[in-house]
């Protein structure tokens, strides 16, 4: 049994590691793990990162309030089930920390967060994730069956929707200022751009 | 019969114009209609936008060298028709200079440009153009049935393919740098994205 570890520079960063592993980190350090490696967070979002994420919660909220789906905001673990489809704690090798999320399938939810795939995923860009994660976790998203993914850009005011079709994400158009943005999976869920990035 | 105009300051920019006014028009300034409206272009797109047109150019050219379809390179103008399909001058209201476009169909070329929609348009984002770009020009290539549209961030370096399905446009991933981006209509034209970038 491992013993828990309380300085990240004990872990090889290049190694692998569970869930099991993870539950067993007990440092300040934010950090995801997807198909067992390590992926570190930036250690606080900035300013303008965080604005973002507040107004999209707001939108979001207004839908997702008395509705059977809940809405949560990182930090929030989501455990994604690889192909084995074993939820045993050494045998989950991906927990990530999505901005927001959407879950329908109350059943997935415990007290740890998330186990399985969320119905919706959104993640708002910033300057510490790097377009490699993006491409990581957007084929993580599209593998694990997430029905739609959101990319917010908030340096380019831009948002990109993705929704699975017969196992592969297929993209909206870029909704920029001055446009309304609609989720087709939960077509309730819409507001103007202009909200989520306006100073 | 319209007169020469020598000076864009002679025009409404609010009115309503076709190709025949557009022929008579005899100032240095660039500019689009796009359903009679007038869309000024930036007066000269910077070196970076021109370096990735060139890169941009430069892969299409070796794809397309000895092929049916043929590249063309903006400025170079390109009449849309409206549901009417009157290829008269005076019922063309619609011509735009897509940064790089592909035409497989010979006859749609003639002495004066390209009539009728491209097989693959590029556009690529420029600070004043970006939000035309993704709007106004992406609503107008999805209906005149522009079948491969790649929209081009430099800043972002990042690359979005729409390709039409029963007459709507689907996104690709994002195309970030260290992935391959291909074309889904023309799968022989495929290379690093870092090509593009690269100055």
């Amino acid at each position: 049994m491992s013993a828990i570890i309380t300085n990240i520079n004990d872990l090889d960063l290049n190694g692998t590691y569970s869930y099991a592993d993870y539950l067993l980190w007990q440092f300040s350090e934010r950090l995801e793990l997807i198909k067992g490696k390590i992926f570190q967070m930036s250690p606080a979002p900035s300013r303008s990162h965080q604005q973002v994420s507040l107004k999209l919660t707001r939108e979001i909220d207004k839908v997702f309030l008395n509705h059977k789906c809940e809405l949560y905001i990182a930090p929030f673990d989501v455990r994604l089930v690889d192909f084995k489809n074993s939820t045993a704690e050494n045998q989950i090798f991906s927990v990530v920390q999505p901005d927001l999320c959407v879950i329908c399938d109350l059943d997935k939810l415990d007290e740890k967060g998330c186990l399985g795939a969320p119905n919706l995923i959104i993640e708002i860009l910033s300057k510490g994730n790097s377009k490699k994660d993006l491409k990581i976790k957007f084929d993580l998203y599209e593998e694990n069956g997430v029905q739609e993914y959101w990319i917010v850009n908030p340096s380019e005011k831009q948002v990109h929707i993705y929704t699975l079709q017969n196992g592969a994400y297929i993209g909206s158009r870029p909704y920029i200022m001055e446009t309304e943005i609609q989720s087709p999976t939960f077509p309730e869920l819409k507001f103007e751009v202009d909200k989520i990035f306006e100073a | 019969m319209g007169a020469t105009i020598t000076n864009i300051n002679d025009l409404d920019l609010n009115g309503t114009y076709s190709y025949a006014d557009y022929l008579l028009w005899q100032f240095s300034e660039r500019l689009e209609l796009i359903k009679g409206k007038i869309f000024q272009m930036s007066p000269a797109p910077n070196s970076f936008h021109q370096e990735v047109l060139g890169n941009i150019y430069y892969q299409f050219r070796s794809t397309f060298n000895k092929h049916k379809c043929k590249v063309y390179l903006a400025p170079f103008d390109v009449r849309l028709l409206d549901n009417k399909k009157s290829t008269a001058d005076n019922q063309v209201l619609t011509v735009v200079q897509p940064d790089l476009c592909v035409v497989c169909d010979p006859t749609m070329v003639d002495k004066k440009n390209c009539v009728g929609a491209p097989n693959l348009i590029i556009e690529i984002l420029s600070r004043s153009t970006s939000n035309k770009d993704m709007t106004i020009k992406f609503d107008l290539y999805q209906e005149n049935g522009v079948q491969e549209y790649w929209i081009v961030n430099p800043f972002e370096k990042e690359v979005h393919i729409y390709t039409l399905q029963n007459g709507k446009y689907i996104g690709s991933r994002p195309f970030i740098l260290e992935t391959e981006i291909q074309s889904p209509t023309f799968p022989e034209l495929k290379f690093e994205v870092d090509k593009i970038f690269e100055t």
